[in-house]
């Protein structure tokens, strides 16, 4: 059994707002954590990168805290907040000095209750965002080609296949009517997961969360987005180029499995052994033995997710920037080489045990600050309705057997169901 | 309930950090112990004076970061593979990473593996060998890393606005060239290693859930001990160029946005500047509420990204504002910040911006506590740079105790824009016209 004992207290208001509480009171910080059910995966065709536009929004002001308001509020007493879209959720949090947490949570009740949508807040997120995607994608290396490309190649079902950030077309076309309309539906407490975390009191935290939170009206629920993809039966290759590449670079991904299914356990430890850490075979034997590969990550659903949010229909994906004296065909050779001695040959002495010792600590390094409990907390509530896997999936992750993984390895990361995208310089010499 | 108020909220409880036990080594390792009992790992940072700063000319900004990228690549008893198996059978992590004024190796691992931790750390920072066959892979790859650094606009911008605020000090020379990567060889390496390397010249912090302190220190003496202390290389002097006002772009054809930096030349932390300088930065661009981000992103609309900040080093230090813009707006942008340096220096901050900044620098800090990682960088870096070991616990009292008078002076002599550096990278086709309204621009192709 792994050494976690995070507590864990949840409470659910009325209104559907589920919450979550975990006390620590070692350092004078909390978390305040919230997780809505909604991404990028929800979106309609015509409204790309609508979900990202909104988290925007949910910072522009609410009834009782006008713009501005939120940022200079957290910050000036001393504390740090954000938001993140993903494809199945986007969550907020205020780290905070443990005397304000009834600040954060005014914060985050005032916004869920009354967000200020007016044209004005609109054009002026809309125009952050778009210089957001000229920053972060447009003018990044690679980034285009991951956020807007891989989504097309790997998957068929529109809702997983489009554009995360959004278009610039679509991002024009979002009106108020849009903005409000997606608030009343997703951004409703029945749709949400509140974690307070950190140096807390459980008592009085309640009663602060009572206070603010209980008197939001929920919502009817809004439908599930329909995610289904068609199995994948022969491999799909595609070449970009890429004006702003210098060293090329390959995705390659195969379909995963469901989520908390006995394959998603035996992935992850794959995963492990194939990428965790310097002992792991892509280092040693792609980095350091065949020189080819420069530098990799690898996930279950990446490049969006990880494990721990990683939502089926999904990937196990990977990101290899590599040698420009080898050409991508061979890098997926290797790559599916090293998968299939997996299989074929089976495990070295202590191999195992070392990706075991691994994950274990590195879960236990991940869980020291209230922020990484809590949203490992929100998340979980979210997408398993059971926060507990916080202390429990690394038992699940720890008992997939050598057998297991050989035979998730031979049945999921195979040629027939490969997605390959090739991103070279666009310029060949560039590479040289 | 007045729903309508942000809720008034008691005072923070004061907050000690943990008791910090000091000692060293006959050969002069300085070593500090913290006991963190909360989760059952232990996190070791193993510091030396031996940053890039000192690296020979021909390999300026090669030399210590590849030694530390080296360092766990092999030793004289471990191979790589070696050192990363059993890296990870303690549920550990081994890395060296390189500064502008330090080498550092940083190190954790499940409590109950401390005695392995020790020994392995001790054996890369002691008995490092520098395989011919891991350097010339490490120059192979870094060559390719560095041609991919240099495809993002802003590695550019950072480079160039180093080489201008410190040039002809080794501090503008942060990162390497492909020549200089070319030049590295394993007698060098092992050279540094040997000089760079020693008791004398080191720091350690451990910290976590550690044994009693008897056991622990005859653990670290154990593996620290027969280290032999060697005489130290000298620091480069400490003598820098006068700011004057330059204005570089770096060609990047094709560019959708320009890429902006206005940098000054600053102070390190020790220097009595030093804290003025922070809590001044911070309202001028360090954060959501800062001058700059409510201005150039939230009211302008010309950025995403538009912040200052000071980077302080051990013997100078630098600030800059930093923003990306689209180029139609450039001019304008450039304009703005000049505007804000130059009204920090001149007119008093308020005092609701100076409160906001004070607690927002003293409760950021007790956050950054929270993780082991996060106070054993803290703790190392304190003593790194010289500076007392009361400092972590002084440090929101000297960020309370700073005045808008302070604030006033210090800005006046580092954030003037006057003599300040312009780097601009981005498209000169359709940048260099609006750009030569601020003065002479110098074009440079990008590298």
């Amino acid at each position: 059994m792994t050494p976690l004992h995070i507590p864990i207290l949840r409470h659910t208001l009325p209104n559907g707002l589920r919450v979550i509480f975990s006390p620590d009171n070692a350092v004078p910080v909390v978390t305040v954590y919230i997780v809505y059910g909604v991404g990028a995966r929800a979106e309609e065709p015509g409204r790309t990168g609508f979900a990202h536009l909104f988290e925007h929004m949910m910072f522009q002001g609410s009834e009782n805290a006008p713009k501005g308001a939120h940022f200079k509020l957290v910050e000036s007493n001393g504390g740090s907040l954000n938001g993140s879209t993903h494809p199945d959720y986007t969550d907020y949090f205020e780290l905070l000095p443990s005397n304000k947490l009834a600040l954060g949570l005014w914060l985050e009740a005032d916004r869920m209750r009354a967000l200020a949508i007016n044209p004005a807040n609109l054009d002026n997120q809309r125009e952050a965002v778009k210089q957001e995607r000229r920053l972060s994608f447009d003018n990044q290396p690679y980034a285009t080609a991951i956020v807007d490309r891989w989504p097309q190649l790997a998957f068929r079902n529109w809702q997983s296949s489009h554009s995360l950030i959004g278009s610039f077309e679509d991002l024009e076309a979002a009106t108020v009517e849009d903005v409000s309309r997606f608030f009343k539906t997703h951004y409703a407490p029945n749709n949400a997961v509140l974690v307070v975390s950190g140096d807390i009191q459980v008592p009085q935290a309640r009663e602060l969360v009572e206070t603010y939170f209980a008197d939001i009206p929920s919502q009817p629920p809004a439908l599930a987005p329909g995610l289904a993809e068609p199995p994948r039966t022969e491999p799909c290759s595609e070449t970009y180029r890429d004006p702003l590449a210098k060293v090329p670079a390959l995705v390659i991904g195969y379909p995963g499995p469901a989520r908390r299914s006995p394959d998603y356990n035996a992935l992850v430890m794959l995963d492990l052994l194939l990428t965790g850490g310097d002992s792991s075979r892509f280092h040693q034997n792609l980095v350091k033995g065949n020189k080819s590969v420069i530098q990799y990550a690898a996930n279950l659903g990446w490049p969006f997710a990880g494990p721990s949010d990683y939502l089926d229909p999904g990937l196990y994906a990977m990101y290899l920037l590599y040698n420009p004296a080898f050409t991508g065909a061979q890098i997926v050779a290797q790559v599916e080489d090293q998968i299939a001695s997996l299989w074929k040959d089976g495990l070295d002495a202590g191999e195992l045990d070392r990706a075991r010792t691994h994950l274990l600590a590195g879960r236990i390094q991940g869980l020291q600050s209230s922020h990484a409990r809590a949203s490992l907390l929100g998340r979980y509530e979210l997408l398993d309705r059971n926060p507990d896997y916080v202390n429990t999936e690394c038992d699940a992750f720890l008992a997939v057997t050598a057998a297991q993984i050989r035979d998730a390895a031979r049945r999921y990361c195979v040629p027939q169901q490969r997605t390959m995208l090739d991103i070279l310089p666009a310029d060949p010499e560039e590479g040289k | 309930m007045d729903r309508t108020k942000p809720p008034q909220t008691p005072a923070l409880p004061v907050y000690k950090l943990p008791p910090v036990f000091e000692n060293s080594l006959a050969n002069g390792l300085s070593v500090l112990l913290i006991e963190d009992r909360r989760f059952p790992m232990v996190t070791a940072r193993l510091g030396f004076q031996a940053g890039s700063k000192y690296d020979p000319a021909p390999l300026a900004g090669s030399l210590s970061e590849a030694a530390a990228g080296l360092l766990i690549e092999g030793t004289e008893s471990r191979t790589a593979r070696q050192i990363a198996e059993e890296t990870a059978a303690i549920g550990g992590s081994l890395h060296a990473s390189s500064s502008p004024d330090h080498l550092q190796l940083a190190a954790s691992a499940l409590s109950e593996n401390l005695p392995q931790l020790l020994n392995l750390v001790a054996d890369v920072a002691r008995r490092a060998s520098f395989p011919e066959e891991e350097v010339e892979l490490y120059k192979q790859n870094r060559a390719q890393e560095l041609l991919s650094q240099r495809a993002e606009a802003s590695f550019q911008a950072d480079e160039k606005l180093a080489e201008l605020l410190f040039a002809p000090h080794p501090y503008f020379r942060q990162d390497p060239t492909l020549e200089t990567i070319e030049k590295l060889d394993r007698a060098t390496l092992a050279g540094f290693r040997h000089r760079a390397l020693s008791p004398n010249n080191a720091v350690l912090v451990l910290l976590g859930a550690l044994p009693p302190r008897e056991r622990a220190i005859e653990l670290i003496a154990a593996e620290f001990g027969p280290w032999q202390p060697r005489e130290l290389p000298p620091s480069p002097p400490a003598s820098f160029p006068e700011p004057a006002r330059s204005i570089v772009l770096v060609d990047r054809p094709g560019s959708v946005q320009a890429d902006i930096r206005i940098g000054r030349l600053a102070v390190p932390r020790r220097d009595p500047s030093y804290f003025p300088l922070l809590v001044g930065n911070t309202i001028l661009g360090g954060g959501a509420s800062s001058r700059i981000f409510a201005n150039i992103r939230e009211r302008m609309g010309y950025a995403y990204d538009a912040h200052s900040a000071a980077y302080p080093l051990q013997d100078s230090g630098s600030f800059a504002v930093v923003t990306q813009v689209r180029n139609e707006v450039l001019a304008l942008a450039i304009q703005a910040l000049l505007d804000e340096m130059h009204r920090i220096g001149a007119q008093p901050v308020s005092a609701e911006e100076l409160d906001t900044a004070r607690n927002y620098l003293s409760g950021v800090f007790v956050i950054r506590l929270e993780t082991q990682d996060g106070l054993a960088s803290q703790v190392a870096a304190v003593k790194l740079l010289g500076l007392p070991l009361n400092y972590l616990e002084q440090y929101t009292t000297r960020v309370r105790a700073v005045s808008p008078e302070g604030i006033l002076a210090a800005a006046a002599r580092f954030m003037d824009p006057q003599p300040a550096s312009l780097v601009v990278v981005g498209d000169a086709s359709r940048i260099l016209a609006p750009l030569e309204s601020f003065g002479k621009v110098k074009v440079e192709e990008a590298k």
